[in-house]
Parts: structure tokens; sequence; C-alpha cells
């Protein structure tokens, strides 16, 4: 087995790789808007401590961190259309791409409800205190004053959990679906050249993972300069 | 069709079972981690010359790569390389004969050790520089200012990220079924093979997962809380 690894057939690979990389791009994006959208509803609950919901949510976030994306990937593949069907909704020919959004969105969702609990919280209540005094509403001082400091806080958590949530993607093939990782898989299985498939995805996982990172800094210093402005 | 609680405890048990092999896929990654981990953090804290460059690539790369990849490429790269270099050293072992967990404890090593590096590496620079430099200036070498002021400090703050670093290898862990090793979730899944209740199984394994995951933030916060005698008031 000496021609055991060929760096040329990475490169061959490349192109089929790439081509399913909007896949993987496209669950990353929907998972994160669901997260962000879930995560905030998620993280008011648990400011306001709304009783119930909030032990709820505890209980929710404790699950989701707690267990492998794996698992939950399952669970929700095998148990939503089950839940569902209880209500007489039948989802289960929908294409497996929901479910896979719908894990990763909720996962996604524990891990930004922390992140958005503290960024609220982390904003000093002297901040609301001087919106009040100026004659502001309550809804006027969350979204003038509380929540652009807040969003700023949050971002390197946000950047954190989209790097995380990249990664987790690349488990999403054990059901099916073909992202650049599936596509490595199917490269291996249809070519015995299987080291070379993953070794491809594993670049380009990699770029996108710098790139991903870059793109988040690059961001924050930008709704920096926006947000809180030079001081004039 | 229900959710059948009674094939979901006999799922539990099987899993329950194989906890052991979970708890070593996730400490022993950890705790070589932690040692090689602190290293890499003091080697790249001090630039140490070429090496710290090459540590910071290895942590980014490893970091950029999914574990399921690692996993599946050490797979991949010690069953076809393996039996090449033994025929050439004359070893009587094959790549078959090796047990699938070491490569999956060798695959988590790497990934453990890039973040627990991080985490160390994070805490290290909480400390304040200040601290280095009174401690040198009584005296003490770099080996016992890094031994007896500077870790000290430093392991507290490290100890959530720490935490979350453990978390995540028992969570990798799981992913060794994809190279057929079978540990506590692959356990729950082997009676579901016959009778198809794979929903059952699957919330067997969250619930094992769930618990083990809580007792190990537990663990930790009491740990933080014991730690964090070193700093603070009670020093006055």
């Amino acid at each position: 087995m000496g021609d055991f690894f060929d760096f040329k057939l990475v490169i061959a690979y490349f192109p089929g790789l790439l081509s399913r990389l909007h896949i993987t791009l496209l669950l990353v994006l929907l998972a994160t808007l669901v997260g962000i959208v879930f995560g905030t509803m998620i993280a008011f609950i648990r400011i306001y401590k709304i009783p119930f919901a909030n032990q709820m949510a505890t209980v929710y976030i404790s699950f989701m961190r707690g267990t492998p994306i794996l698992v939950q990937l399952f669970i929700i593949y095998y148990g939503l259309p089950r839940i569902l069907l209880n209500v007489g909704v039948d989802i289960n020919r929908w294409d497996k791409m929901f479910f896979v959004i719908m894990t990763y969105g909720l996962n996604m969702a524990a891990f930004m409800a922390e992140t958005i609990r503290a960024a609220i919280l982390s904003v000093p209540i002297g901040q609301s205190e001087a919106a009040y005094s100026v004659g502001m509403t309550r809804i006027q001082a969350f979204f003038r004053i509380v929540a652009p400091q807040a969003v700023l806080a949050a971002l390197p958590s946000l950047g954190i959990n989209m790097v995380g949530l990249l990664q987790d993607s690349s488990i999403a093939f054990s059901l099916g679906i073909i992202d650049v990782m599936g596509k490595a898989k199917v490269i291996g299985a249809s070519t015995y050249h299987t080291l070379e498939g993953y070794t491809g995805a594993a670049i380009i996982f990699l770029v996108l993972c710098i790139l991903l990172e870059k793109g988040c800094s690059i961001v924050e210093r930008k709704l920096q300069s926006v947000i809180i402005g030079d001081g004039r | 069709m229900g959710f059948d609680l009674n094939f979901m405890f006999v799922a539990m048990k099987e899993s329950i079972k194989y906890i052991p092999v979970t708890l070593l896929l996730a400490f022993v990654p950890f705790g070589v981690g932690l040692v090689l981990g602190t290293f890499i953090a003091l080697a790249r804290l001090y630039n140490v010359k070429v090496l710290g460059k090459l540590l910071q690539i290895y942590v980014v790369v490893i970091k950029g790569i999914p574990v399921i990849l690692q996993i599946l490429i050490a797979y991949y790269v010690i069953i076809q390389a393996f039996d090449g270099v033994a025929e050439n050293l004359h070893w009587a072992l094959r790549s078959k004969d090796i047990d699938l967990i070491y490569i999956a404890l060798m695959a988590l090593l790497f990934f453990g050790t890039a973040s627990i590096s991080e985490a160390m590496r994070g805490a290290l620079n909480s400390v304040d520089k200040g601290q280095y430099e009174a401690s040198y200036s009584v005296g003490m070498t770099t080996t016992m200012t890094i031994r007896r002021i500077i870790l000290p400090q430093a392991l507290p703050v490290a100890v959530p990220a720490l935490c979350s670093s453990l978390i995540g290898l028992v969570k990798g862990s799981s992913l060794v079924f994809m190279i057929s090793v079978t540990d506590l979730m692959n356990a729950a899944l082997i009676p579901a093979n016959t009778n198809y209740k794979y929903l059952e199984a699957y919330v067997a394994a969250a619930i094992v997962y769930w618990v083990i995951n809580s007792i190990i933030e537990r663990l930790f916060y009491t740990l933080e809380k014991r730690f964090s005698v070193y700093r603070g008031e009670s020093a006055l």
C-alpha cells in the first residue's frame, strides 16, 4: 500500500466537494437564524423569570448543552413526526433537511439564549434609568439604548457559536444529507479513496472556519464604530 | 405508534453498561490533554521560537476541523498505512488487530489537547503581568514562578473553560460509532436494531449523557469554589 494517499486526488475531488458547499452554508445560516429567534425568546423568558416557562427553559438549555448533537438529531428526526402526528400533522415525508435545520436551530437556540441573556444583563442598569429619565418609554429605552449595546456584547459569542455550529454541521451526513461531508463519504464509497475525500472536506472546513472567525471580527469592528462611534 | 417506555429502560440498561467506555474516551484525552495543553499554552505564552508558531498552527488546524473528520481521517490513515509500516519494520501486529478504541482515543486526544490549550492560554493571559515581575523580583526562577505563582491563579479562571472542554469530549465521544466502537450510544442502539424502536434508544442515550454531563458540571462548580480559595480577600 505505497500509494495509499495521493494528493492529486484531493485536488481532483475538490470541485465535487465544493459543489455541495451551499448545503453546508444554507444549514449554518438558517440554523443561526432559527437559533437567534428562539434564543432571544428563551433569553427574555429567563430574564423576566416568567414562572414555569423559566424552569422549562432552564431544563431545555441544560438538555441541549448536555447531550451530543448526534443524539438530538435522531431524536428530532424520529420524534418530531410522532409528536406532530398526535395533533394531526403528518410531516413524515418532509425533506430531511427540515429536520436537520430544526435540530441545529434548536441546539443553537440553547447556546444563543445564554449568550443573549448575558449580553442584555451586561448593560448597566444606569443606561435604562438614564433613558427613562429623559422621557423614553420602556420599549424605546430597550430598542434605542439597551439593545445596541447588548448586540455588541453578544457578537463575539455569536461568532464562537457559529463556528461550533459549522463544525457540528459535519454530522448531518449521518442522516443522509449530501453536504460537503456527505459528498466526501459518497466519493469514498464509489472510488475507495476515502482518505483523499475526507482530507478535502477537512481543508474546506478549516478554510470556512478561519473565514468565519475573520468575518466575525470584521463585523464586530464595523458595528462598534457604527453603534458607539468615536464619541462625537 | 406510542412511545415504548419499557423498551427505553431496556436500552438504558444496555447503555449504562457501556458508561465506562464513554468515560474512558473522555477522561483519558482530558487528563493527557491537560498536561500537553498546559505545555502548549506556556510555549505559546512565552513565544518559544519556531515551536510556538508550530503549536499555534496545530491549534488552529485542529480547532478548524470537525471532530468527526479527525476521527475518520485517523481511522483511515491507520487502517491503510499501518500494514505497510508494520511490514517494513517486521512487526507481527496488523491493522485489523488494533482495537479501534485506541484510534478513537488518539483522535479525541488531538481534539481535546487543542481545546484545553486554548482554555489554559486564556487563563494564563488573565494573570496580571505584574505577578510575573513581582516573583522574578524576589528571585524566583521561571519554573518556580509558573508553578507557585501563575498556575494557582490561572487554574480557577480556567475551570469553566476546562469544564466545557470535558463536556465537549464526552459529547464528541458519541461520534466513535462512525468507526464502530461500541460506546454508550451504540450500546443503546443495539437492542433497537431488532425492533426499530430507535427513538426510544436515542432518548435513553440522551438521558444517560445528560446525567453524566450534569454531574461533571456540578463537580467542576465545586472545584471552582475550592480553587478560588487561592485568590480574593482570604489572603489578607
